[in-house]
């Protein structure tokens, strides 16, 4: 990947020599390919200009692609379940049923990759397939996810945009012929595309891609991620027009006491995530592992279970539920009644979701957070009356706990609720109430969903979450105290070899003009000696022989590359390049990683 | 291996990328213009859906069925969730049903969004007056009366003023209630209907001088109409003016023969008119009669009257006014007043006395008995 490649080059550029021999080489393989070095930076340039470009183009057709997307699920919701608020009992079981049959067909026989996550699908992509999605996916997910949403199924739309977006950034990218590594970077771009149109919220989407997805920030994937969820947000509007999913009421903070109430609210949300992660993850391996032949009938059970539940009086945990939210947002429900919408739209998602609807799980993520904020917010405001109450507040707050605690994006969680809301005032409650969802989470269910998803599908992806928090071993783990008095480049060699022998220490660190080090080997100094050069000073002696150095803060991978060339790297100060904190070998490193394996 | 694949794919590059761009400039036109047709197939579609939803939902409200008009206002919200007369709608017809919380949190919304709207004002102020939030509805009425209405609903505001004052009415802050009537005076105009109900308030005031006027006003714009005629009359009767009140009681009793207490307020205001000894430019003997009927009514009225024990023990006693009554009653003959001039007043004081200790001790008296009390209450300063 040249853009990994270029960042190591970039972090090795304190380190020294190799780092610059590095550098230089794409410039002595493009002499070698008889292109002159401004051609081949004209090149390079040419190649990121156009694939900033492409990000555009990709975004604008994944901001048109979510567009039909949305229509698509309003035009199933009105055909499939009629046009009304208020419908015919029949119809609610009979619609979510029926569908689920027809995406059951279609999802074994015609679209089998339409299953599953599109956020794994497009992590797989990026590290597995080199970037590739086929096409046929992304039509499967259209229409599946159309028809399953709009019939009722408790799915979002968001998981299948960003997948999309992701498979028509690799189908674009087929057809350019990108490099490999241009390619695999494309569907992350696609994914926040369609991330970005179907929240309306290209900072979250942009974020999440990062955060979940591609794990590490770079200016190269930065400005395409951007580009494109920009450019797709930009053309969803055009269509959708500018408002955001929820109509937002005022939020406010009155009171630091009242971040009390919000603690409270983490703690339950955090719970609550782990209910439905678990959920999850223990029914989805049963439903896969049933005889194939209820794999027809689990889609259309589930549909018809959700389509009894809104008959027994919560239609509301059908389809997205957008407008719900913003009716809770909005005061519209009881405590009581919110706290009941929550608990029974963890347990449709469940249903739809393990069954193998093809659907995402951001919207009822969202949804039951909204809940399970209001109702917490109103449920304390009924014991404690002097807690300022606004449901919107609690609900926003709710959406960003189980966000952090079901997805286990923190980052994205905060922002997203921000960015929803446009108030700065909830930044304070939001970080305090996902704060605690975050820990609760991750204390009682370790593997986020994504991988426990994942790792049930057969792939070993990368956990984002684990790359985040594992422990990184740094040089000063493993390096030693200097065996010997460091010399200086005025020192004679024959002060050099009198030292060496006192200490008996195979080689001495010698400073060199310019913060520069340099190592003085026993062998190579009686070498010298032989040649009647002990008067030598060791500066004139060493001055090819500089090496390069690391500070103790560095990664401890980071010495690997110097270590098999060099018998010991000094390791400096940062704060004075001539101050030597200790030296590391190869034998130091391969320890200190031996030791980290058996901790 | 790798350089040569490097220099493949860059060259490849450096040869397609204009191709490319073209391409993928003219798929995006035709995949924008294919959605745009598809996006006004959709809104044309969302648009429709929603009138339909809302014009079922306005009928169903106007004629009073809430139950039915919620899920239409709620479905036409579906396609068009920022439409602020939907939700108006809606809101009004949670009202309708009484679910006055729900109804009030899209109102506040609404309110959020147009706090000049004079509807949603109107709405708030009600449920916050059924909630005894007396001064959050004041406070919303207000708003209402200033606020902007839609064209054609102008009058909402003297309305809402009007719907005010009843209130305030209700809440016995009269002086408040005085004076928003008095503003209304002024906008009310020359509409014979609004001055007859501006003139029942001030009635309610009772502000019987303002009433006699609205009432006044709505007779110049239609002389015939029998609820200003009753309350001219009244306001009349009330004020003492008993001439003027004979002539509209008589009005609106001509009008409507069925209106008994007009009928009755009629006939008092004559006998007042006709008993009353103590009017100017009366002849002497129809004075002296006046008198003499005066002063029988009162002896017949406190035989009549049996008197409670409580009332007995306070102040003057039946017995003290019969004794009185009876060592006038020899001097109460036309020659005996004409003799004594101060006579008439002196039985007239006693007639008076009489009457209002036996209206206190018996309760309502009879026709005479109550011109006589009326009478007694004109020259009550005198």
């Amino acid at each position: 990947m040249g853009s990994i490649r270029n960042s190591h080059a970039s972090a090795q550029t304190s380190s020294g020599a190799p780092a610059l021999a590095e550098k230089n080489a794409p410039a002595q393989a493009a002499s070698a390919a008889g292109l002159s070095p401004a051609g081949v930076i004209w090149s390079v340039f040419r190649e990121d200009r156009f694939f900033l470009v492409l990000s555009v183009f990709i975004g604008i057709f994944a901001g048109l692609a979510v567009v039909c997307f949305r229509f698509a699920i309003d035009w199933s919701r009105i055909y499939l379940l009629g046009t009304g608020a208020e419908l015919s009992p029949w119809r609610l079981i009979l619609a979510p049923a029926l569908a689920g049959l027809a995406i059951a067909v279609l999802t074994i026989h015609v679209f089998p990759a339409a299953r599953g996550s599109g956020v794994n699908q497009t992590k797989a992509a990026l590290y597995i397939y080199d970037g590739y999605i086929p096409f046929k996916t992304a039509i499967g997910k259209f229409i599946a996810s159309s028809v399953a949403i709009g019939a009722g199924h408790s799915l979002g739309p968001e998981d299948p945009s960003l997948q999309i977006g992701a498979t028509l950034a690799s189908a674009i990218g087929r057809r350019m012929k990108l490099s490999r590594d241009r390619m695999r970077l494309l569907a992350p771009v696609g994914a926040a595309a369609g991330l970005a149109a179907a929240f309306n919220a290209p900072i979250s989407a942009v974020l999440f891609v990062i955060e979940e997805v591609i794990g590490r920030w770079t200016a190269g994937i930065l400005g395409s991620v951007v580009l494109s969820a920009v450019s797709s947000v930009v053309v969803m509007r055009s269509f959708l027009g500018s408002e955001s999913l929820f109509r937002i009421p005022p939020v406010e903070l009155r009171r630091p006491s009242e971040l009390v109430a919000y603690c409270i609210l983490g703690i339950i949300g955090g719970f609550a995530s782990v209910a439905f992660s678990s959920g999850i993850g223990a029914l989805r391996p049963r439903c896969r592992n049933m005889p194939q032949w209820t794999q027809y009938l689990q889609p259309a059970v589930a549909g018809a279970l959700i389509g009894l539940i809104a008959v027994l009086g919560a239609p509301q945990v059908m389809g997205a539920g957008y407008e719900y939210m913003d009716e809770a947002m909005h005061g519209q429900f009881t405590w009581q009644f919110l706290a009941i919408l929550a608990a029974l739209k963890i347990l449709a998602t469940l249903l739809s979701f393990v069954s193998g609807t093809p659907g995402g799980m951001f919207a009822p993520t969202l949804f039951i957070g909204a809940m399970l904020g209001a109702a917490v917010g109103g449920a304390e405001h009924a014991l404690l009356p002097h807690f300022h109450y606004t449901a919107g507040t609690y609900a926003l707050v709710g959406m960003g706990v189980l966000f952090a605690g079901f997805l286990r994006a923190p980052m994205t969680s905060v922002f997203m609720v921000l960015e929803v809301s446009g108030n700065y005032t909830i930044i304070v409650p939001v970080i305090v109430a996902n704060t605690f969802a975050y820990v609760i989470s991750r204390a009682l269910q370790p593997v986020p969903i994504f991988d426990v998803l994942s790792r049930q599908d057969g792939l070993d992806l990368p956990s984002m979450e684990e790359l985040r928090e594992e422990d990184v071993l740094r040089v000063e783990d493993a390096m030693q105290p200097s065996p010997g008095p460091v010399l200086e480049c005025d020192d004679s060699l024959d002060r050099g070899f009198l030292e060496q022998e006192k200490s008996s220490c195979p080689f001495l660190m010698v400073r060199l003009p310019a913060n520069g080090w340099a190592c003085l080997e026993q062998k190579q100094a009686e070498a010298w000696m032989r040649e009647g050069r002990g008067g030598y000073a060791l500066g004139t002696l060493l001055t090819d022989a500089r090496i390069p150095y690391v500070h103790p803060d560095q990664p401890l991978d980071t010495v690997l590359r110097y270590v098999d060339r060099w018998p010991v790297v000094p390791v400096v100060n940062r704060a004075n390049l001539r101050k030597l904190e200790g030296v590391i070998s190869q034998r130091d490193v391969l320890a200190r990683y031996r030791d980290f394996g058996g901790e | 291996m790798a350089t040569r694949s490097y220099r493949l794919d860059s060259s490849r590059l450096l040869r397609r990328e204009p191709v490319a761009l073209a391409v993928l400039t003219l798929a995006a036109i035709l995949a924008f213009l294919f959605v745009t047709g598809l996006s006004r197939m959709f809104h044309a579609q969302q648009d429709a859906l929603a009138q339909r939803w809302s014009s079922r939902g306005l009928t169903d409200l106007q004629a009073g069925r809430y139950a039915d008009a919620i899920p239409e206002f709620r479905a036409a919200l579906l396609y068009s969730r920022d439409d602020f007369d939907f939700r108006l709608g809606l809101a009004q017809a949670l009202i309708g049903l009484h679910r006055n919380a729900e109804a009030y949190t899209y109102l506040i919304n609404l309110w959020g969004r147009r706090p000049e709207n004079g509807v949603v004002n109107l709405e708030l102020a009600r449920i916050a007056a059924e909630q005894g939030q007396t001064e959050q509805a004041l406070r919303s009425y207000h708003n209402a009366i200033y606020a902007n209405w839609p064209a054609g609903q102008e009058s909402r505001a003297t309305e809402t003023r009007f719907e005010l004052v009843e209130y305030l009415l209700k809440l016995q802050a009269r002086t408040q209630a005085e004076s928003e009537l008095i503003s209304l005076a002024a906008s009310v105009g020359d509409d014979a209907a609004q001055q007859t109900r501006l003139g029942a308030l001030f009635q309610r005031i009772p502000d019987y001088e303002h009433a006699l006027a609205a009432f006044r006003r709505a007779l110049a714009a239609d002389s015939h109409d029998p609820a200003a005629l009753t309350g001219a009359g009244t306001a009349a009767y009330d004020l003492g003016r008993y001439s003027i009140a004979e002539r509209y009681l008589q009005d609106a009793v001509s009008r409507n023969p069925g209106d008994y207490i007009s009928n009755d307020r009629l006939r008092i205001a004559r006998l007042v008119l006709q008993l009353d000894p103590l009017r100017p430019r009366i002849r002497a003997a129809e004075r002296d009669r006046n008198v003499m009927t005066a002063f029988a009514a009162a002896g017949d009225r406190l035989k009549a009257c049996p008197v409670a024990a409580t009332y007995a023990a306070a102040g003057t006693s039946k017995q003290d006014l019969a004794a009185q009554w009876a060592k006038l009653k020899p001097q109460i003959t036309p020659s005996g007043l004409r003799r004594d001039p101060d006579l008439t007043t002196t039985a007239m004081d006693l007639v008076f006395t009489v009457e209002r200790q036996a209206s206190e001790w018996c309760g309502t008296p009879t026709t005479t008995d109550s011109a006589l009390l009326l009478i007694a209450k004109l020259h009550e300063g005198n």
